[in-house]
């Protein structure tokens, strides 16, 4: 098996607000966090397979490239991650949150097993690994 | 709020990793041995006056998305747990002065790694810790992972 990784990065904004808590506790707990303010974002999806004979690639990077623009970036970038993006409806739009919610648009996509990561990066030197499923035993 | 909106699926456990910068001094040489031995074992890491490196760490910690903050659990202590015990020991320092013959023979990164990770693990939350990495410089780094 072999690894394969397409490196995208995309621009967004968001805010931490948890609507069971007051202003206040949600300042307390999330600082700055609590005003829209944006990221440059550094996504690596990685699949994992065995080339084909035929291609000797396990997936064409544009073809990589191309579903990761229609089912991710053209979802997130330049966009609100709060306002814009359902699944934040819902669910707190942080790195982790946002690796799940990347997995979940990108894997239906691919042969079953052929996601293996997706690594998000919010800033320089913090990065949220997700694995799918209930995660890496 | 609900870490999976709508789903009664399990909670998501993801890996988040933070990094750190620590600056320090060091010379790698064992006492025990003569000082041609040292210089044979460790070449120029044994100058007798020590030299530094700016040490890089990468710690990772597992756990589930904790469903109201939307972080993993010890996520918001983590940079101050680095701080407490590794950062406001070794940063600016000599690891020289730090690192006992308990922690390993001299001052390599392999005993800087130990030593840190025994630092992170023992004060954040038990088994959040999955793997740390020390860069030496960014062409020479060190991991473990949890089991290791």
């Amino acid at each position: 098996m072999i690894r394969v990784t397409k490196r995208v990065e995309f621009c967004a904004a968001h805010r931490y607000v948890n609507p069971r808590w007051g202003e206040e506790e949600n300042r307390r707990r999330f600082g700055k966090a609590v005003n829209l303010h944006g990221h440059n974002y550094v996504l690596e999806v990685t699949i994992q397979g065995t080339p084909a004979p035929d291609t000797g690639m396990v997936m064409d990077l544009k073809a990589l490239k191309d579903l990761i623009g229609d089912a991710v970036l053209d979802r997130l970038d330049h966009k609100n991650l709060n306002v814009d993006v359902p699944a934040f409806a819902e669910r707190l739009p942080t790195p982790e949150n946002l690796a799940v919610v990347i997995w979940e648009l990108i894997a239906p996509r691919l042969t079953d097993g052929g996601l293996y990561r997706v690594r998000l990066h919010e800033d320089d030197g913090t990065y949220v690994d997700y694995y799918g499923g209930g995660g890496r035993s | 709020m609900s870490a999976r909106a709508g789903s009664t699926e399990s909670v998501s456990i993801v890996d988040v990793t933070q990094s750190f910068r620590f600056a320090a001094a060091h010379r790698m040489h064992n006492p025990r041995l003569s000082a041609e031995e040292n210089r044979r074992r460790y070449g120029r890491c044994n100058h007798v006056n020590g030299h530094g490196h700016t040490y890089r760490l990468a710690v990772t910690i597992r756990g589930p998305i904790a469903d109201e903050t939307g972080s993993v659990e010890g996520r918001a202590l983590l940079a101050e747990v680095v701080r407490e015990r590794v950062l406001e020991r070794f940063d600016q320092a000599n690891l020289d002065d730090l690192i006992t013959p308990a922690d390993g023979v001299t001052s390599t990164t392999e005993v800087l790694t130990l030593l840190v990770w025994r630092l992170l693990d023992e004060t954040l939350p038990s088994g959040r810790l999955v793997r740390l990495r020390v860069e030496e410089t960014p062409n020479n780094f060190f991991e473990m992972d949890r089991g290791d």
